[in-house]
């Protein structure tokens, strides 16, 4: 930059603009550096300048005092007001220090400032593990109906073994069709579940946590059928005859039991023994809890339905005389408590490490929680995106969707 | 330590530097209003005195004349005893017990007889055939376990929180059980269980069936455990569980031995229950589960304080949540493992044997 004293008119101007003083540029339009630099209080005094003023030309004296100091400095080359690594804009560190020439403060270039890299993502989707999880539901439902299969050898006959006396039974005689209920409730819940669940953005941090549940749930149940066989709970119970040994025919009949879903209106419920506890209990509570934590809480409506859709498919089991109401209420404890359990500790960081006062990490499936949860940070916010791209459609001028994003 | 000397010339220094400031009483120096507990130089009290001093060098380092009372507000209770809490959750687990108790009176005339239904298939029984003197050994090993568990609360610390913990959950697990028994009654687990007559009706004699359980505790050494139908969960299994995880959690970390012997006495105890025959496997696996889980669960609440205010608390949807929160509510850390003597002995008795335990305090210092 030339010194001021060079400056001519024009320069002056688009100084006074820069520094944000366009009142003056007028008034100084004759004006070179010269005099710019031998003006004066005085000369504010006196109109036109007086007029133009506000404050006597104190901030422009000011600022033409900086000028030539700016300009002193740099001639005198004084290295020590100076003395920091500056780069230049083309972002090349120059090998000595460049003396700008200007003491602290007093920058006329461009400094640039690292900016960290974008942390990583708080919800990383790590496919993998919701594919680990899935492979170990899977295991889980098939374990579970080899083991129905494999009780279903030692369910005491009903002439034997009469049903055991229950509570609800004896209020409320059976009534047939409620158990047909029961299912279609079941499925409209579960065919809810995997909509919303299509909608979500973070699919595959919540599908890890439905299937490592699910798996967790229908794996106590194995245990808890196997151990000890209760009896049918009524008389109109038809089970398929017992195949003593034949394993040709039991892994037919598991097939059956998996293509169907285990469902009575597919024809795949035919095998008996698998009371305790409740797998029509724990679907239905299960895609209840799912669909109300990850749904908008202003759907109060869709809550209440699915709440209602779930309550009277249970209601119906027991209508039904196809459960005990032990193997209900030990269902239902069971799925809320594991449900609250792996979400609370999902959401607490102190929780995900075991330390002394954490007792919930006793539990024998902690390590395996540690490892779908160490990398999702807070609670999975409820963000909903369509799963294919929407522009193409001549649908894409609707915009009255605000949460979702592409 | 400063030589007498320095002593002696500091001594001067501030000695001439106090005449300099008070005679010409800088009163812009030090326009602090000052309490001082003696008079001073000046008697009058009426004016704010003029100490002359600017901040920081006090005539109190040397002469101790004023005294600056810096309250300290009084350190809050992180633990308070409230004894009252814990005799409510008394009341509750002994309303609990005895809401059992009557349940299992009424579920007995239930039982089917075993001619009409036989014990249900079992795969523990399947493997291991009945062993008679079994259950007494549960019996035993769970009377033992109950008295450690007794004698170690006396020597805690905070009895009454750990008390008040120890029956709000034993009343909760009691109270589940009441609700399992009533709604399906499962048959005997095996032929040589012998059950009371049933009493159609006759309700003296069905409260005397009460009293006698209760007295009794519901064991069968004691001659009580006479009724069925109380199969599904195992009472017993709760009692050897629950003492077990409580004398884990409130004794010190060193005694490992400790831990281990009521572990072995405690598993023996579950395991001679099924040996014995006298519950199905799931009775005492339920059981296990629940009370576990219920033990954790509340132990982690009252130890993260985080927790019991965070929005993402999913455990607070259990239906217990108001009441934990009122037995909880002054309990502001984990409860430390310090043992102290149950009553407050004359300390001169002990002056001399008290060395070996260094975790014991005297009562006075509570």
């Amino acid at each position: 930059m030339k010194k001021v004293v060079y400056w001519s008119s024009e320069e002056v101007s688009s100084w006074l603009t820069e520094e944000g003083m366009p009142e003056y540029s007028d008034s100084f339009q004759h004006l070179n550096g010269e005099d710019l630099l031998r003006l004066t209080e005085a000369d504010f005094k006196k109109p036109p300048l007086s007029l133009v003023s506000s404050d006597n030309g104190q901030q422009l004296l000011g600022k033409i005092e900086t000028l030539n100091i700016e300009h002193h400095i740099e001639a005198h080359k004084n290295g020590h007001a100076n003395g920091h690594l500056i780069k230049g804009n083309n972002g090349d560190i120059s090998s000595k220090a460049k003396r700008s020439g200007m003491p602290n403060g007093f920058r006329n270039e461009m400094v640039q400032i690292h900016m960290p890299m974008p942390e990583k993502s708080h919800f990383p989707m790590e496919w993998g593990k919701t594919a680990l999880a899935f492979i170990y539901a899977l295991f889980c439902f098939v374990l579970t109906t080899v083991m129905i299969s494999v009780v279903h050898e030692r369910v005491p006959p009903k002439e034997e073994t009469p049903p055991l006396p229950d509570k609800f039974f004896e209020i409320f005689d059976r009534v047939e069709w409620a158990f047909s209920i029961c299912e279609i409730n079941g499925m409209i819940l579960v065919a809810l579940w995997l909509i919303q669940w299509t909608l979500l953005k973070y699919k595959s941090i919540v599908g890890r946590r439905f299937f490592f549940i699910v798996g967790t749930l229908y794996l106590y149940r194995c245990i808890t059928m196997y151990i000890t066989t209760l009896p049918v709970p009524g008389m109109h119970f038809q089970c398929s005859p017992k195949l003593l040994g034949d394993w040709e025919a039991q892994m037919r009949r598991v097939i059956k039991m998996i293509a169907g879903g285990g469902l009575s209106i597919t024809g795949s419920h035919t095998m008996c023994g698998d009371y305790l506890y409740s797998g029509h209990t724990v679907i239905l509570t299960l895609t209840y809890l799912f669909i109300k934590e990850y749904s908008p809480r202003r759907f109060w409506w869709y809550h209440w339905i699915c709440w209602f859709l779930s309550v009277v498919g249970i209601f119906c089991i027991l209508l039904a005389h196809d459960h005990y109401t032990v193997d209900v209420v030990v269902a239902y404890y069971i799925t809320t408590r594991l449900f609250w359990w792996y979400h609370t500790m999902a959401n607490q960081q102190i929780l995900k490490e075991a330390t002394n006062t954490n007792f919930f990490s006793r539990v024998w499936w902690y390590r395996a929680f540690q490892y779908l949860e160490q990398n999702v940070s807070g609670t999975v916010p409820r963000n909903y995106q369509l799963p294919f791209p929407w522009r193409a459609t001549p649908f894409s001028r609707n915009v009255k969707y605000t949460r979702l994003d592409t | 330590m400063a030589s007498p000397q320095l002593l002696r010339e500091v001594d001067s220094v501030d000695t001439q530097l106090d005449v300099h400031m008070e005679q010409h009483a800088g009163d812009l120096s030090n326009a602090f209003n000052r309490s001082s507990p003696s008079g001073n130089d000046e008697g009058s009290q009426s004016q704010p005195k003029q100490s002359t001093l600017p901040n920081g060098l006090r005539k109190s380092s040397r002469k101790h004349q004023d005294y600056i009372k810096i309250s300290v507000p009084e350190p809050k209770k992180r633990l308070p005893l409230e004894w009252w809490k814990t005799v409510i959750a008394f009341v509750y687990a002994l309303f609990n017990l005895v809401l059992t108790t009557v349940m299992i009176t009424v579920v007995h005339e239930r039982v089917p007889s075993k001619e009409i239904s036989p014990p249900l298939p079992d795969k523990f029984f399947d493997y291991v055939g009945r062993v008679e003197w079994a259950f007494s050994i549960s019996e035993i090993n769970g009377m033992i376990l109950v008295g450690l568990w007794c004698c170690q609360w006396l020597f805690l610390r905070y009895k009454s929180i750990a008390a008040r913990r120890f029956f709000f959950i034993m009343g909760t697990l009691y109270l589940y059980r009441c609700m399992t028994i009533y709604v399906t009654t499962l048959p005997v687990p095996s032929m040589h269980i012998k059950c009371a007559p049933k009493l159609h009706g006759d309700s003296q004699a069905k409260l005397q069936r009460i009293l006698r359980l209760i007295s009794g505790g519901g064991l069968s050494i004691t001659g009580s455990h006479i009724l069925c139908g109380d199969f599904l969960y195992s009472g017993h299994t709760v009692m050897l569980t629950l003492t077990y995880l409580f004398i884990k959690e409130y004794s010190p970390s060193r005694f490992w031995w400790y831990h281990l012997l009521c572990w072995l006495l405690s598993a023996v105890g579950v395991v001679c229950i099924l040996v014995g025959h006298e519950h199905y496997t799931v009775d005492v696996v339920i059981a296990y589960y629940i009370t576990t889980r219920l033990f954790w669960w509340y132990h982690t609440m009252a130890n993260i304080q985080t927790l019991r205010s965070s929005p993402q608390n999913y455990l607070s949807r259990s239906w217990w949540n108001p009441v934990f929160r009122f037995f909880e509510k002054n309990v502001q850390t984990k409860v430390p493992c310090s043992f102290s003597w149950p009553i407050n002995w004359p300390p001169s008795c002990f002056k001399s044997s008290c060395k070996n335990y260094s975790m014991v305090q005297s009562g006075r210092r509570q």
